[in-house]
């Protein structure tokens, strides 16, 4: 409700303004309402899953449909809704309970069936054990049948552009909500582009803040009153495991763009943003396992030490450029190229060259090329590397260096006479893309994407 | 990135003559645009989550603990 009130006002500031100045005829800057749907289907693979600390499976699918709706408001507003859910299924995450062996742990119809904890399952008893399945056994390497092997991420994004009379002035505003099992995030965002020099230069600042919450899915093994009759090891297993008292992110995103026109055949747009965030920024799921410290398994599944901890902030400094060279008819080349760097050691490049190929009226090809180089995180430790004395440690491979080389190819339809339209429903185009990605420490995944652009007047 | 700084000063400083709206037919090209194409949105996304240096250009800044 209270969010229901917040997009009602939102929305009704901007209407108000879109109906001045009615009586004065404008080309509108939308003129029918426009929707892009895209469908995306990503399967990876790799050996350093952060939630089991650095080695184990990374194997994951996820399927993503999505939807933008553009409508417009007036002569000069334009309204966008994008919406959309990410289904993923993921063999590291299903590992948070490594010895869960029965997808019937999500049936006892309470809260938290996703993370199915040792509260409602008696954990400190033996016979919680007969849950797991001896025959297969806990492994990194193997995935876990129970419910937190899933999840689905939702997110709805609405926002609204105003343009002025001389379409010299653009504001926008929008909002986001995304909600996850385990994360939600509710964010807004302001921004304003000026365009001067007969439309050849644009100057855009842009501010968005998000401010998130998690509800802390930590290991099984860390989690008070664990306990299994087979733990193998040295002594007993003990962990310095404690519940983060923080369980809130923010973060604030300032960023300036620059556009302009070269030649009638070239243009380049230059950014620089600043990123702060606060909060918690360590993954409550992702086991760190130290060197100085005795090693504990059930099965072949190591017992982590501690969960990752990372600083509570983070800044992030990315400057980029793009740049669109019209070749000739059938040529056009695209480039992006961006540096990173942030206060946790990160220091990444960026940069990628596409080649849209154009025959005749309806067909387009579009290779690409990217590459992309990282440094390691000051935090960044491979398993048992980390002390137990340590401050802050990741096993997260994701922060680790590397460098990463992706292939794509994408082909496009574009129905320039309206063959395929229906009813009031007429499609601009088709696209269709597959990526492949290769991360020089072993992980890869392939993604293809399938997207319709059509109008409805 | 120093030299990509004077290439793009460089380029600028030549600009100095406005290109007309009726000179921009090249420039208004469908795949002229400079921002990533709706269908690499998907792309974006995923770097996001398997890159430490993503999150601050786009994609999901906020929302979404990416840890699997």
């Amino acid at each position: 409700m209270k969010y229901a009130f917040i997009i009602l006002l939102f929305f009704s500031v901007f209407a108000l303004r879109a109906q001045e100045n009615e009586s004065i005829y404008t080309k509108k800057v939308l003129e029918k309402v426009s929707v892009q749907t895209l469908f995306s289907y990503y399967a990876q693979d790799g050996q350093n899953a952060a939630v089991t600390g650095g080695e184990g499976t990374e194997e994951l699918t996820n399927a993503a449909p999505t939807m933008v709706v553009q409508i417009p408001i007036g002569e000069n507003g334009i309204l966008s809704v994008d919406a959309g859910i990410s289904a993923y299924t993921s063999a590291s995450s299903s590992n948070v309970n490594p010895f869960d062996r029965s997808a019937s742990w999500g049936d006892d119809n309470d809260h938290d069936d996703k993370y199915e904890d040792h509260d409602d399952k008696s954990f400190g008893s033996t016979q919680a054990l007969s849950y797991v399945n001896r025959n297969q056994g806990a492994s990194p390497w193997v995935a876990s049948s129970g419910a937190s092997r899933s999840d689905v991420l939702a997110h709805f994004n609405p926002s609204y552009a105003h343009f002025s009379e001389d379409r010299n002035t653009i504001y926008n505003a929008s909002l986001a909500f995304s909600k996850e099992y385990d994360y939600q995030s509710i964010g807004f965002g302001m921004g304003i582009s000026k365009l001067y020099n007969e439309k050849n230069t644009e100057l855009g600042l842009n501010l968005q803040v998000y401010m998130d919450e998690h509800d802390p899915q930590y290991p099984i093994e860390l989690r008070t009153g664990f306990f299994d009759s087979n733990i193998r090891g040295e002594g007993t297993y003990t962990n310095a495991f404690a519940a983060f008292s923080q369980t809130k992110r923010n973060t604030y995103a300032l960023s300036l763009n620059l556009a302009q026109i070269l030649t009638n055949k070239m243009q380049v747009s230059f950014f620089i943003d600043a990123v702060m965030q606060e909060g918690l920024l360590s993954s409550p799921l992702q086991r760190v396992y130290f060197a100085d410290k005795e090693n504990f398994f059930i099965d072949a599944f190591q017992l982590a030490d501690n969960v990752e901890r990372l600083p509570f902030y983070r800044y992030k400094y990315p400057v980029g450029a793009r740049m669109n060279f019209y070749l000739s008819d059938t040529f056009i080349l695209r480039s992006y190229a961006r540096y990173y760097a942030d206060s946790w050691g990160v220091q990444g490049l960026t940069a990628e060259i596409e080649l849209p190929i154009i025959f005749g009226l309806n067909w387009a090809v579009f290779p690409s090329f990217r590459h992309y180089s990282q440094t390691a995180a000051d935090y960044f430790y491979p398993k048992e590397m980390a002390k137990s004395t340590d401050e802050y440690y990741t096993s997260d491979y994701d922060l680790s260096a590397f460098n990463s080389q992706q292939w794509g190819v994408g082909i496009r339809y574009k129905d320039i006479l309206g063959q395929l339209s229906l009813w009031k429903v007429g499609l601009k185009s088709i696209e269709l893309r597959y990526i492949h990605y290769n991360r020089s420490n072993g992980l890869s995944f392939d993604q293809t994407a399938l997207g319709f652009n059509f109008d409805i007047d | 990135m120093k030299h990509i700084v004077i290439v793009g000063l460089l380029l600028f400083a030549s600009s100095c003559v406005a290109v007309k709206e009726y000179e921009k037919v090249y420039i208004n090209a469908e795949d002229m645009v400079l921002s990533a194409r709706g269908v690499c949105k998907a792309d974006i996304s995923s770097h996001v989550y398997r890159e430490g240096a993503a999150g601050a250009n786009g994609g999901k800044m906020g929302g979404g603990c990416g840890c699997n």
